[in-house]
C-alpha cells in the first residue's frame, strides 16, 4: 500500500517570493491497483510521481509505502518516463538489463536476465538493435521492459504514452492492460489523456491546479479483463465526459460551465 | 541465449542488408563531395603559390611550392632531418599524453563536483586568458633547455582544452539519463561509470581533438621561441641563411605532423561518440 500524506512541494521563485505547486495531497493506493492520475499540465503530476519514486524530496508531508516512509529511490519500485531515457550508445538488451546493471549485476548477466522481458514486450528481434533506430513505440516497450525487468512491486509511469502518435499510443494501451493482467502489479500512471486514464485504471485521481491536489478520485466500474470493447460502453463514455467536464473548468475556458 | 541469440542475428542480419544497400551508397556519395571540394580548394591554393613563387627574382624570400617539396625530399635523405624530428617528437608525445590524462581527469572533477569547479576556478581562469607562450621563458629558467621544459610547454599549451571541454561534456549530460539511472537506485559511483562517463565521451574526444592540435602549437612554439633544438632549431637556422626552400619545407614537414595527429585524434573521437554521429544523422 502506497500512502501520500499531506505532501506539499513550495519553490523559491527567482524574485525571492514562493510559488506553491502542491498543497496538502492526500491519497492511497491499494496493492495491485492499477491508479491513474490525470490532471492539467503544471498541476505537479509529475512531481507528485517522482516524490513517490524518491527522486523528489516533498516539502512537508511524506510518501509511505507498506509502513516504511520513502527517502530515496528504493528497490521496489520502477520508472517509466514520458521520453523514454534510453542509453543512446547502448543495444536494446543492454538497455533493457540496465535498470539490473544499475544495482550491480555485471552488463553480461544484466544482458541475459533481459531476455525474457525483451521477449515479453515482443522486441527479441530487435536486442541488438540501438535506440534511434526503432520508432517511438518500440522505444517505450524498451523503457517498460527496462523497468519489469528489475522486478518492482510498483511501476511508476509518468506520461509513458505521451509521446507517441494516437495509434501506436491505443496499442501500447492494450499491450500494458494485457501485460498488467498477467503481472499484477502496482500501477501509479501519470497521464493527461481522460481515455487512457479511464481504459487502464481502477480508479483515476483527477488533480487541481494552482496549487496542485487532489480534487476527485473516480472510481472505474469497468469490468476486467478489459477490451477494445470497454471504450464503447456508456460507463467509459459517462466517466470521460466527467472527467472533461472537470478539467475543462480548471483550464480558464470562459464558456466552461462553473464548477460546483 | 541460443534462440534469442539466434532470432536477433537474424533480425540484424537482414535489416542490416537492406538499410546497407541503401544508406551505405547515397552516404559514401555524399562522402565524396566535399572531398572533391577540398582537394579543388588546397589545389587552386597551392598553384598561386607556385605561380606566384615562379614570379619571385629571387628565392631568397619566397619559392614555388616545387621546390619547397623538392628541398623536404632533400631533407628527408638526411640523418640530421630525422634526429631533429625525434627531438622534438618525443618531449612533445610526453607532454601531450600528460596534458590529456591530467586534463581528463581533472575536467571530470570540474564538471562532476561544484566544489571542486569553484576550487580550480582561478587557475583554470589564468591559464585560459594568459598566452601560455609567455611561459617558456619562465619554464625555461625554472626547469632548463632539456626535455623537461619542453614537456611541461607541451602540456600546459594542451591541458586547458582538454580540461574545459572534458569539464563542459561532463556538465551537459543528459539530466533524464542521469534522473532515470538514479531512478534505478544506483550508487553514485556507478551512475558515474555508467551513465555520466559514456555520455560526457563526446565533449571529452572534442577536448582530446583541440587539445592536441594546441600540443603541436606548444611544441613548435617553445622551440623557436627559445630552445633552439630539433625542428625548431631547424627553423631557426635556415630563416638565417635565407634557405627559403627549406625553411618552408620544415614547415610544412610539421603540418604534415599536425594533420597527421589531428587525424588521428579525430579517429578516437569518433569512435567513442559514434553513436552521438549515427544519431544525428537520422534525426
Amino acid at each position: 500500500m502506497i500512502e501520500i500524506q499531506e505532501i506539499g512541494r513550495r519553490f523559491n521563485t527567482r524574485d525571492g517570493g514562493s510559488f506553491e505547486a502542491l498543497k496538502d495531497v492526500s491519497f492511497s493506493v491499494g496493492d495491485k491497483e492499477f491508479f491513474s492520475i490525470i490532471g492539467p499540465s503544471g498541476c505537479g503530476k509529475t512531481t507528485l510521481l517522482k516524490m513517490v519514486a524518491g527522486l523528489v524530496k516533498p516539502s512537508s508531508g511524506k510518501v509511505i509505502i507498506d509502513g516504511q516512509a520513502v527517502t530515496g529511490p528504493g528497490n521496489d519500485r520502477a520508472m517509466v518516463f514520458q521520453h523514454f531515457v534510453l542509453l543512446p550508445w547502448a543495444d536494446v538488451l543492454t538497455n533493457v538489463g540496465f535498470g539490473l546493471e544499475m544495482r550491480g549485476l555485471s552488463r553480461k548477466e544484466s544482458r541475459e536476465a533481459a531476455k525474457p522481458f525483451l521477449d515479453r514486450v515482443g522486441l527479441t528481434r530487435f536486442a541488438e538493435h540501438y535506440p534511434h533506430e526503432l520508432s517511438g513505440g518500440m522505444q517505450q516497450r524498451v523503457g517498460l521492459a527496462r523497468a519489469l525487468a528489475v522486478g518492482p512491486d510498483i511501476l511508476l509511469m509518468d506520461e509513458p504514452f505521451g509521446a507517441l502518435d494516437a495509434q501506436t499510443r491505443q496499442l501500447m494501451q492494450e499491450d500494458l492492460m494485457r501485460l498488467w493482467d498477467a503481472e499484477q502489479k502496482t500501477v501509479i500512471f501519470v497521464t493527461h489523456s481522460m481515455d487512457e486514464a479511464a481504459y487502464l485504471s481502477d480508479r483515476v485521481l483527477v488533480m487541481d491546479t494552482h496549487p496542485g491536489g487532489v480534487r476527485e478520485i473516480l472510481d472505474v466500474p469497468l469490468p476486467r479483463p478489459r477490451d477494445e470493447s470497454a471504450r464503447r460502453t456508456p460507463v467509459f463514455n459517462e466517466l470521460t465526459a466527467h472527467m472533461w467536464h472537470e478539467l475543462r473548468g480548471m483550464m480558464g475556458d470562459p464558456t466552461a460551465p462553473a464548477p460546483e | 541465449m541460443s534462440v534469442v541469440g539466434r532470432q536477433a542475428d537474424g533480425a540484424v542480419g537482414s535489416e542490416a542488408t537492406i538499410e546497407g544497400s541503401g544508406t551505405e551508397s547515397t552516404r559514401t556519395a555524399n562522402r565524396w563531395v566535399p572531398w572533391l571540394f577540398r582537394i579543388g580548394s588546397v589545389g587552386v591554393v597551392l598553384l598561386i603559390w607556385e605561380l606566384y613563387g615562379r614570379a619571385q627574382e629571387t628565392t631568397l624570400f619566397f619559392v614555388p611550392f616545387t621546390s619547397v617539396v623538392g628541398a623536404l625530399w632533400e631533407l628527408a635523405q638526411t640523418a640530421e632531418f630525422w634526429d631533429a624530428y625525434r627531438q622534438t617528437f618525443i618531449p612533445f608525445i610526453w607532454g601531450w599524453l600528460l596534458s590529456l590524462a591530467v586534463g581528463i581527469i581533472l575536467g571530470l572533477l570540474i564538471g562532476r563536483f561544484s566544489a571542486f569547479a569553484a576550487l580550480t576556478k582561478p587557475y583554470v581562469t589564468f591559464l585560459n586568458a594568459l598566452p601560455i607562450s609567455t611561459l617558456v621563458p619562465i619554464a625555461v629558467i625554472l626547469l632548463g633547455i632539456g626535455f623537461a621544459s619542453r614537456i611541461l610547454i607541451v602540456f600546459l599549451f594542451g591541458v586547458i582544452e582538454v580540461t574545459l571541454n572534458t569539464a563542459a561534456g561532463v556538465r551537459y549530460v543528459n539530466r533524464d539519463l542521469v534522473e532515470m539511472g538514479e531512478s534505478f537506485n544506483a550508487p553514485q559511483w556507478r551512475l558515474f561509470r555508467k551513465v555520466i562517463f559514456p555520455a560526457s565521451l563526446p565533449g571529452i574526444m572534442a577536448g582530446v581533438r583541440i587539445g592536441t592540435g594546441r600540443a603541436v602549437v606548444g611544441m613548435v612554439v617553445v622551440e623557436i621561441l627559445l630552445v633552439a633544438v630539433g625542428m625548431g632549431r631547424l627553423i631557426l637556422r635556415y630563416r638565417g641563411r635565407f634557405q627559403s626552400a627549406e625553411l618552408f619545407a620544415v614547415v610544412l614537414a610539421l603540418i604534415i605532423f599536425g594533420i597527421l595527429l589531428q587525424m588521428v585524434a579525430r579517429r578516437i573521437e569518433r569512435r567513442a561518440s559514434r553513436w552521438k554521429y549515427e544519431m544525428e544523422q537520422t534525426l
